[in-house]
């Protein structure tokens, strides 16, 4: 067996995640970082809490990059990933990890398709060792691909063609707000392109984007660093990295003009509305800012956009969104929309809505937010971000830790949130309301209903 | 033949096959799981009949408090399907201490929401806030649940956007196929009552809110949990305090539901649906009965884990026709049904049923392979540690033999009833209870385009 070398970036990082002024308890886990030669980044985060391991293995291809004949092919490319690899069979990836007493999932978003499993922490190893088959290669067949195909268009159709309000607002509003292709296309692809799909685009994708170099493998949970290390070295350390291709150039221009549109919906009974802005860009202090803002306008009862639209004018019963419809405000690297919308009834108008949301909005790009509502947003951000870190049994922190490995190349990002949240002012919050909360960054999207029981 | 990678790879491969001809590497079976154990909690009852549980758990700096009130849509009489859920939502709106707002601002100081559900048996008010908020936040849910105002001024926004939440659920196709299915199975009992109507939410009042809460709420027929990080003193205290002083009042209704399923193919029609929504299912014993993990097991056998599950397997992964088939035992207080849910492509609508209803009677015909039995109890016991293993899921663990009236020992004894479930138990489960003449099939889609493929399974009702 070849033991490969690995470089640290950073050996042991034990820091309070949050250290408030106030005197509530703290958390703190460890977090290692490792490259193997091949490229592939390994983040090791123990938590002896559970006797259960998460490990989770992100590929930097995410569904804006796919194919333009191809719509949907970046999904549909993570269905095949468990069709059958060099020594497991189709199905026989799912039932090895099931049949362990382990749950399993992957996703396509934005910016990375992933695959993890959460199990009983002794079967840390056949995980390990069942990813890197799949990293290995994969079996590709007509047939599993057929089937595959047929398994989507129905998700597809259940999930968009056959419900109210299908797409809306997660698969619609990108493609209405975004100018560039790769922000503005149908994610979950048209029927005829997924029917479309052949075995040497797959077998080509696999190839471009499916190798150590593009990926970065998590383990969180009930385990010894040392030895997942050794166990990683072991199955991972013959991975070849490969030539993956230029990423296209994804920007989307500032935009000057409020952009206004309806669909009708033949299933639905009541109109909706979605209002969406461009987000400032990752990282920078008005991305923050903007997280704050989103907690203050947006997210729970106390929210200015509740109180006015639910409370107040009884328009509506609630009002959902935030920023990445798909996810949460880490886990993408581009373009993004803060999101807002609601469903209300047919004899209001869509006009009478947005006079509301003006109102608001125009507010808090007038005058500075008081200190006490920004102290509430931070309480509220900080409660909303444990619940990411433990959302789906734990999965959540590895979730950030890979995006903060993938996108940053710093896992222990993670730790360094609150500063960066801290750091965001009254004045900061204005400057990013006036550029982004314009009304010439929005676009509208409204739904008329068109089914048979309005 | 396989895919190859990479020219390196190719070589490899190739010479690999060559030697070993052709035999694939097994993958390594890691140790055994370590014994679960649940994590210790303090339960005791105040003089007034409240009970309380307080379980510490996790690392992270949160804690869970849910009080649990038996109470819900049960109580609800034919003209008030869904006063239950007016009457949660109008408990927000303030209480003789504070108004709505400052009820969502104390909980948004604290990093959390105040979150009340409505179920058929039961009722919860929750929140889940930073742990040095836990006191504080009993102290808010004690006054919701104690003092509600249940104001008039808005109550009539409330009732609106149940009559909109009516309407969407109306357009909802698997809504409509639960409501299709609860119906037939439990007749007039509020068990059978998904949907409301306009008309009976429009002849809502305060004081038909006030009533029904006054009949059916009180401290006799109320659990309170905290589960996470918490100064467990200081938490008493707040329940004490809190708590202690509200009515036990009216005792919990108990009224079972008595269910009937002849074997019929019942159809919803959706004139231009994409897609068929089955609903293939029909009652079986409650948790309370002997029987009750080895029935669990059959389920996850048929559809109930995921990729195991032999209906999954033959819809899904080997004939394409779904996404998300799934069974499931669906309880209530001493109820409960087995359910398969499929959503199907018209055209495969007949072959899908077909399918599912095979996978029964093979079920029925013959006990299941050690190995696949074994894959599904390890499947069926590593969620448990799973769903154990977070605040809510352990309160929903506790909440559930509460209200079952199970033994203490029910969560600490699962997970070896289960590995005890033998193939012929499971067989002699699915030929008790999988009965194929009590078979109750509902399909929501395009009757036009099904109803002629459907003949042949049962006698088509409307």
């Amino acid at each position: 067996m070849q033991k490969l070398a690995t470089w640290f970036l950073a050996l042991l990082l034990i820091i309070p995640i949050w250290n408030c002024k106030k005197s509530g308890p703290s958390f703190s886990v460890p977090v290692e970082y490792h490259r193997l030669d091949s490229g592939l980044k390994i983040v090791l985060s123990p938590d002896h809490t559970a006797p259960i391991v998460t490990v989770a293995v992100y590929y930097s291809i995410g569904l804006r990059i796919e194919p333009k004949n191809g719509t949907g092919f970046a999904h549909l490319f993570e269905h095949m990933m468990f069709q059958g690899s060099k020594n497991l069979g189709k199905n026989e990836f799912l039932s090895l990890i099931q049949g362990q007493g382990g749950v399993l999932n992957a996703s396509t978003r934005f910016d990375f398709t992933n695959f993890f499993e959460i199990l009983p922490s002794p079967k840390l190893e056949t995980a390990l060792w069942a990813e890197a088959d799949r990293m290995k290669g994969l079996v590709i067949t007509p047939e599993n691909l057929t089937n595959q195909q047929g398994v989507v268009i129905n998700e597809v159709k259940a999930a968009v063609h056959n419900q109210p309000y299908g797409g809306f607002p997660w698969l619609d509003m990108p493609q209405y707000a975004n100018e560039n292709w790769y922000n503005a296309h149908n994610f979950y692809g048209d029927i005829q392109d997924i029917a479309a799909a052949t075995v040497e685009e797959v077998k080509a994708f696999f190839k471009s984007y499916y190798a150590p170099n593009n990926a970065v493998l998590v383990v969180t949970g009930d385990f010894v660093p040392q030895e997942a290390l050794s166990m990683i070295e072991k199955y991972f350390g013959d991975v070849k990295p490969t030539d993956r291709p230029e990423s296209p150039d994804i920007t989307e221009p500032r935009q000057e003009k409020e952009k206004i549109f309806s669909k009708d919906d033949p299933l639905a009974n009541k109109p909706a509305i979605a209002i969406s802005y461009h987000m400032p860009a990752r990282f920078t202090p008005e991305y923050f800012a903007m997280g704050l803002l989103d907690q203050i306008l947006l997210q729970g009862e106390d929210s200015l956009l509740f109180q006015a639209l639910v409370k107040k004018e009884g328009l509506t019963g609630n009002v959902g969104g935030g920023i990445n419809l798909l996810g949460n405000m880490f886990n993408y690297n581009g373009p993004m929309l803060w999101t807002a919308y609601l469903f209300y009834d047919s004899r209001t108008s869509s006009e009478k809505i947005l006079s509301v949301v003006d109102s608001i909005m125009q507010d808090v790009r007038n005058k500075p937010i008081g200190p006490e509502i920004l102290d509430i947003a931070l309480v509220k951000i900080r409660s909303a971000l444990y619940d990411m870190m433990e959302g789906f049994y734990g999965f959540g922190r590895a979730d950030l830790l890979a995006c903060f490995a993938l996108f940053e190349d710093r896992p222990a990002e993670i730790y360094l949130l609150e500063e960066k949240l801290r750091a965001v002012t009254p004045e900061l919050l204005l400057k990013t309301a006036q550029e982004y909360l314009r009304p010439a960054n929005r676009t509208i999207l409204t739904i008329n209903p068109k089914g048979a029981g309005q | 033949m396989r895919t190859i990678k990479t020219i390196i790879g190719l070589g490899f491969m190739a010479a690999a096959v060559f030697m070993a001809g052709g035999q694939k590497q097994l993958p390594p079976e890691g140790a055994a799981p370590k014994d679960f154990v649940l994590p210790p909690k303090e339960t005791f009852a105040l003089d007034n009949g409240l009970s309380a549980t307080l379980v510490p758990y996790g690392t992270l700096p949160k804690v869970a408090v849910l009080l649990v009130v038996r109470s819900g849509n049960l109580n609800e009489s034919e003209n008030e399907v869904w006063l239950a859920d007016l009457a949660g939502t109008l408990m927000k709106e303030g209480t003789k201490r504070r108004t709505a707002e400052d009820i969502a601002a104390a909980a948004a100081k604290m990093g959390g929401e105040i979150n009340v559900g409505v179920g058929l048996d039961l009722s919860t008010v929750g929140g889940d806030v930073l742990s040095e908020f836990g006191p504080e936040l009993v102290r808010l849910i004690a006054d919701i649940v104690q003092n509600p105002l249940f104001p008039e001024t808005e109550i009539e926004r409330l009732k609106n956007d149940l009559r909109r939440r009516l309407s969407i659920q109306m357009s909802q196709p698997q809504t409509l196929a639960l409501a299709k299915f609860r119906k037939i199975l439990y007749g007039d009992h509020p068990y059978g009552r998904v949907l409301s109507t306009p008309d009976v939410i429009q002849s809502f009042t305060v004081e038909k809110v006030r009533n029904y809460y006054r009949k059916n709420f009180g401290a006799g027929r109320s659990h309170i949990y905290v589960a996470g990080r918490f100064d467990k003193k200081a938490v008493k205290k707040a329940i004490e305090e809190a708590l202690g002083g509200w009515e036990r009042g009216p005792d919990p209704l108990i009224f079972p539901a008595r269910t009937e399923s002849p074997r019929a193919v019942h159809i919803v029609d959706r004139p231009g649906s994409q897609q068929s929504i089955l609903y293939v299912g029909l009652p079986v014993i409650d948790p309370s009965h002997k029987d009750w993990q080895a029935l669990q097991v059959t389920n996850a056998i048929l559809g109930g884990a995921s990729f195991l599950s032999r209906i999954t397997i033959n819809i899904r992964e080997d004939k394409g026709y779904t996404y998300t088939p799934s069974s499931q035992l669906s309880w209530r207080y001493r109820d409960a049904y087995w359910l398969q849910f499929a959503s199907v492509g018209n055209e495969v609508t007949a072959p899908a049923l077909k399918e599912i209803l095979y996978e029964i009677d093979r079920l029925r015909r013959e006990p299941p392979p050690q190995e696949e039995l074994k894959r599904i109890q390890n499947f069926m016991t590593g969620n448990f540690v799973l769903q154990n293993s977070s605040r809510q899921g352990i309160v929903n663990g506790l909440s559930f033999v509460s209200l079952q009236g199970l033994d203490p020992s029910y969560l600490s004894t699962w997970v070896q009833k289960v590995h005890a479930v033998t193939p012929a138990d499971v067989q002699m489960i699915a030929q008790t209870y999988f009965l194929p003449e009590k078979m109750t099939i509902v399909i929501v889609g395009d009757k036009n385009k099904i109803e002629e493929i459907l003949k042949g399974f049962g006698p088509i009702v409307e």
